[in-house]
């Protein structure tokens, strides 16, 4: 008997493989090896936090900023804790 | 010694004798406590991220102590109660933070006291002097069409007059 063939590719694995294929490189953390930046997460700073959210006011995900699980958790601890003061906002309409 | 910073959000209202109550009154329950004041710093008025008890501006103060560990508790349990029965009107939000690390430093957002309100002096301190200029240079533009066309009016009319001069140095010559 003669083994079937799957012709049919999905469509999730098709976007990894172009992922990879893609000239962009791998994301790359930007706290990882930059002992400076590490310092700068802080709840009173928070012209810094600002980039890690949407203009919505959301927490951006880490698989869009590309920080690891660590500094991920860092920042978005900073950001709940700036909310708070009001210095982010929780959601905005206009940025 | 353990190191704490509370963050203090108050209305834009707020006056300097205000101010001078709120600073020694935790200058006060500090030494009580038998701690240290560290800093008391006024931030300056800010705009709010969300409207605080119907303001959508406040005043940020940051004070930074230290207190034993024996005696921390109650210190901020006084500054607690503080915040809720004593500066209730004064104060709208607070936060107390524990400082780790040796470093002192920090960093803030700038306040609406440090941004400069005047266009020009904010162009000049980010060098984008020539940003706006094409809309000021519109007006600026009509009197050098003009003087150019003037420049050639001018040459055409010095022209003229050489040819006056010539017209006369030749006459003159005639005469002779």
């Amino acid at each position: 008997m003669t083994k079937k063939i799957k012709l049919k590719i999905s469509a999730r694995l098709l976007k990894k493989k172009l992922r990879k294929d893609s000239s962009s490189g791998a994301k790359h953390c930007r706290f990882c090896n930059n002992p400076g930046l590490v310092s700068e997460i802080d709840y009173k700073n928070a012209g810094f936090l600002r980039k890690f959210l949407t203009e919505r006011g959301k927490i951006l995900p880490a698989r869009i900023s590309g920080n690891t699980c660590k500094y991920q958790k860092m920042v978005s601890r900073e950001i709940k804790k700036a909310r708070i003061m009001a210095l982010l906002p929780y959601c905005a309409t206009l940025y | 010694m353990l190191r704490y910073e509370m963050l203090f959000l108050t209305i834009p209202e707020i006056t300097g004798d205000e101010t001078e109550s709120i600073k020694s009154y935790f200058l006060k329950a500090v030494r009580s406590a038998q701690g240290e004041m560290l800093s008391f710093e006024r931030w300056g008025k800010y705009r709010l991220a969300y409207p605080v008890k119907k303001n959508d501006y406040g005043v940020y103060f940051l004070a930074r102590f230290e207190v034993a560990l024996e005696n921390r508790d109650a210190l901020l349990k006084d500054i607690r109660a503080s915040y809720i029965f004593k500066f209730n009107n004064l104060i709208v939000k607070n936060m107390i933070h524990r400082l780790e690390g040796t470093s002192l430093e920090y960093k803030r957002p700038e306040s609406l006291e440090d941004t400069p309100t005047d266009v020009d002096s904010f162009l000049k301190k980010n060098d984008m002097e020539g940003l706006l200029k094409p809309r000021g240079g519109f007006k600026g533009r009509k009197p050098e069409e003009k003087s150019i066309v003037g420049g050639v009016a001018g040459k055409a009319a010095t022209s003229s007059v050489n040819f006056d001069e010539e017209d006369e140095e030749d006459f003159e010559d005639h005469n002779e």
